[in-house]
């Protein structure tokens, strides 16, 4: 079978079917339609499999793409060009995304059939959770920024409605509140970024920027004195910023754990947040011709190693998985920064999995438990022992031990930061971004282990409260699901799936993920020999197929081509002897430095030998509590003292300048054009021109009325009297 | 001697009388009469003018003329003053003043 609009179109127009039946009928549907919604996304993972099978079992073609388009609307007049394209472009990234998302997302739905069941919000929930997926699957597919830009924007209302759900919920309201402000403040660089490439190329379409940048033409262009290039990367980075929580626009992403878990699952893994670093990887030569790599690399280093830290002392096991999905798109902007394309897109492949797992598993403890504070949880290993396995596997991905994907991939981003940072040339204050991402890495793999000790292992604090000293009823209430784990499918078969592919070898042929000990073979390197940064050379002239067009399957012939010269690594000087070595320094530091975060966690809260170092440094962990501070600074200072006494400024030039001067000021101008009118209508017009018009005729008339007496002797002796003047003037 | 200038001295006086005869009368038959002094007195200026500066019968035939017009005037005058008696019992011309409706 070929691929036609008909078997591509369904990966996001079947969710937002589903969306729509919901929105309308589904409190008429049974179970409020949640198998709709769950179906729906199943359908978009049938066909992405397709999609994805073709590109990936289809003998690697590294080069293959299907770029459908339509336009949308055409204003072009004489010689003026003015028409949007809109359409779809599928590469190998977009088939392994399709397939993430629509994987994962539907086993979010399936986990959510049983988390949210009985809720309140129950069809709420499961109208937006298919919008939400359909629009990150629609943004996938987008060929332009201009289509992604909308659904970006799909994407922000649903993260609004879904951590908002519970409105009744303050907090929750102001969470959503803070997370749609938020993200808007990138959102609004993004446009102008979309703008400014508009502006100078008249296109959007991805292929268009390839071969613009690779023509050239954005060469000579800028933009208030700086050059077109940066100015567009730098908006659309900023953009990426806001929606993927980095430094400083990431204050919303904590927050958004208000919602239900299995909501945060989706914005934390799947969708939202992993989309500014699908537009960073997608603009990636823009961003290398912008030369703002740097940047990046700077920026993301802030957050993996910043939400590392705050993530040592929260106790709410979301809060823990929320920084640490922060600090994981730390990294993923450590390796777009550094050059590290593949790696980046390869963790947010892997993390989604294993952080859709996490929360996914969190969800399954707050659901069975009723409590998400870590000091008041112990010891559940026993009592949610699928729950423990995943969890646990999950942790391992996340904390960088061997054998598991989150090794694989964020240890090829650790070791090319080592030789963006160390060995490249570059300029050595840039060393502080590998500085910053090993020691992001140990802290992660402290942090993770900390959550797991506190919650599975140790005693069950929850346990004893009930039966040791008997309290009130509620409290019996409170813990009474503990007793027995759960075995409904739709709660642990998500859990176990997920944990199956938190294992390396699905990603990497071999299973360090490095190059120099491979076990498997070159071949298995799939991963790595299919996605790449996009080679903008490649896309001058491309042919555009038009919108009712068909493909054939993508072609068999680049079988073993590409993999020479291949190194996964789209940086500056790329220097395959030093890049080699970086690699396995790396590898071996982050071993290192992963397994003594372990060692630490195990000795603080399993062995208790070493205290924790909160007690040490208490004002340090209070700044740390305090997120250092930027809520309050965002708040105290940006909104208090800037935006507030901003809008005072302009309150009171409304009131004072214009509603005095104009607005008051036009009142009395009208007062005294009306004084005057009133004056000349009762003077000039009433007395003079009615009444005088008025008394002229009476006193006309009062000599008419003398003169008309009806006397005939006295019209005689007018009529003389008027002869005699007329012989008297004749005379004269 | 008879010269024009004592034809419109006679023509003159006669217009005088006439005109005041219709002003200072109270009755309606003697104004009646005053117009016919004021007509002769015309008819008598035409006559003179037509023997001493025409010298040609147009005077005449003019004069002639208002004779047959004062005598049709005297005759809706009198009707007029009959009526008038019929309806005020008087004629005093100063009852006479429906003019003035």
């Amino acid at each position: 079978m070929e691929y036609t609009v008909w078997n591509i179109a369904p990966i996001f127009l079947a969710p937002v079917l589903a969306f729509v039946i919901n929105a309308f009928f589904g409190r008429k549907l049974p179970r409020n339609g949640d198998w709709l919604s769950t179906l729906s996304i199943f359908i978009s993972f049938i066909f992405s499999a397709r999609i994805f099978g073709d590109f990936v079992f289809g003998k690697f073609a590294t080069d293959y793409f299907i770029h459908k388009t339509f336009t949308w609307f055409d204003l072009s007049y004489g010689a003026n060009i003015w028409k949007v394209d809109m359409g779809i472009f599928i590469d190998n990234m977009t088939a392994i995304m399709l397939l993430m998302v629509s994987g994962v997302a539907f086993l979010i739905h399936l986990f959510s059939t049983w988390y949210m069941d009985h809720d309140e919000k129950h069809g709420r929930f499961f109208t937006f959770l298919p919008l939400f997926t359909s629009a990150m699957l629609g943004m996938v597919l987008s060929d332009n920024l201009f289509s992604l830009f909308i659904f970006w924007e799909i994407m922000g209302f649903c993260s609004y409605s879904l951590i908002g759900i519970y409105v009744k919920k303050e907090k929750a309201g102001d969470a959503s509140l803070k997370a749609f402000m938020t993200t808007r403040v990138g959102d609004v660089f993004l446009l102008l970024g979309i703008v400014a490439i508009w502006m100078a190329l008249g296109s959007v379409t991805y292929v268009d920027i390839y071969a613009a940048i690779a023509e050239g033409k954005f060469a000579g262009q800028s933009v208030i004195g700086i050059s077109l290039a940066t100015f567009a990367a730098l908006c659309i980075f900023l953009g990426a910023m806001g929606k993927s929580a980095q430094f400083p626009l990431h204050v919303w992403l904590p927050d958004a754990m208000m919602g239900p878990t299995p909501g945060s699952a989706l914005i934390h893994a799947a969708t939202m947040v992993t989309a500014g670093v699908w537009i960073s990887l997608r603009m990636y030569p823009l961003m290398v011709l912008g030369d703002i790599t740097w940047f990046i690399a700077v920026i993301g280093a802030i957050t993996a190693f910043g939400a590392a830290t705050i993530a040592m002392v929260q106790t709410d096991i979301k809060a823990v998985l929320a920084y640490s999905t922060l600090s994981q798109l730390g990294y993923m902007m450590i390796g777009v920064g550094v050059g590290s394309y593949n790696a980046a897109f390869m963790h947010v492949i892997t993390h989604a999995v294993f952080k859709a797992c996490l929360f996914l598993s969190a969800g399954s403890v707050i659901h069975s438990v009723h409590e998400q504070e870590m000091p008041k949880l112990g010891g559940l290993r026993k009592y949610l022992p699928y729950t423990h396995f995943a969890m646990m596997c999950c942790t391992l991905a996340i904390a960088g031990i061997p054998f598991f994907s989150g090794f694989v991939s964020k240890d090829r981003i650790l070791g090319d930061a080592l030789f963006y940072g160390f060995m490249s040339g570059q300029n050595p204050l840039l060393a502080i971004v590998p500085i910053l991402g090993f020691a992001g890495a140990g802290l992660t793999a402290f942090y993770m282990f900390r959550m797991m000790f506190l919650t599975f292992y140790g005693e069950n604090k929850q346990h004893h409260d009930d039966h040791g000293h008997g309290h009130g009823h509620g409290d019996h209430a409170h813990g009474h699901d503990i007793h027995h784990e759960h075995l409904d499918a739709r709660q642990n078969v998500p859990l176990l799936i997920l944990a199956v592919f938190t294992l390396g070898f699905w990603f990497a042929g071999n299973l360090t993920g490095q190059d120099g000990i491979a076990v498997f073979g070159k071949k298995n390197e799939w991963f790595k020999i299919l996605v790449e940064a996009p080679k903008v050379e490649k896309f001058v002239n491309s042919p555009r197929q038009p919108w009712s067009s068909v493909d054939s399957k993508p072609e068999a012939h680049l079988e073993h081509a590409h993999y020479h010269h291949q190194t996964g690594y789209a940086g500056p000087n790329p220097d395959e002897h030093k890049l080699h070595s970086a690699h396995v320094i790396g590898a071996i530091l982050s071993i290192i430095i992963a397994f003594s975060g372990v060692l630490i966690a195990f000795l603080m809260y399993i062995k208790k030998s070493i205290k924790p170092l909160a007690s040490k440094f208490p004002g340090f962990t209070t700044t740390l509590q305090n997120k250092y501070y930027f809520d309050n600074f965002y708040i105290d200072v940006l909104i208090k003292k800037g935006l507030l006494a901003f809008n005072r400024g302009l309150a009171w030039f409304d009131m004072g300048i214009y509603d005095r001067f104009a607005v008051d000021g036009w009142a009395w101008v009208n007062r005294q054009l009306y004084r005057a009118s009133k004056w000349f209508d009762n003077v000039v017009v009433d007395a003079i021109g009615v009444d005088g018009t008025g008394v002229a005729v009476n006193l006309f008339n009062l000599v008419l009325r003398i003169v008309q007496s009806g006397k005939i002797q006295f019209y005689f002796i007018m009529l003389v009297m008027v002869l005699a003047s007329y012989i008297w003037t004749l005379k004269v | 001697m008879m010269s024009l200038a004592s034809y419109l001295i006679i023509s003159l006086v006669l217009f005088i009388v006439g005109l005041t005869v219709m002003i200072a009368r109270k009755n309606i038959v003697a104004i009646l009469l005053g117009i016919e002094l004021v007509l002769n007195a015309a008819a008598l200026n035409f006559v003179a003018y037509s023997k001493y500066v025409t010298n040609n019968l147009d005077g005449h035939v003019f004069s002639l003329f208002i004779i047959v017009i004062a005598a049709a005037e005297a005759a809706v005058g009198l009707a007029i003053v009959i009526r008038f008696f019929q309806i005020k019992e008087t004629i005093h011309i100063d009852e006479a003043t429906q003019l003035r409706n």
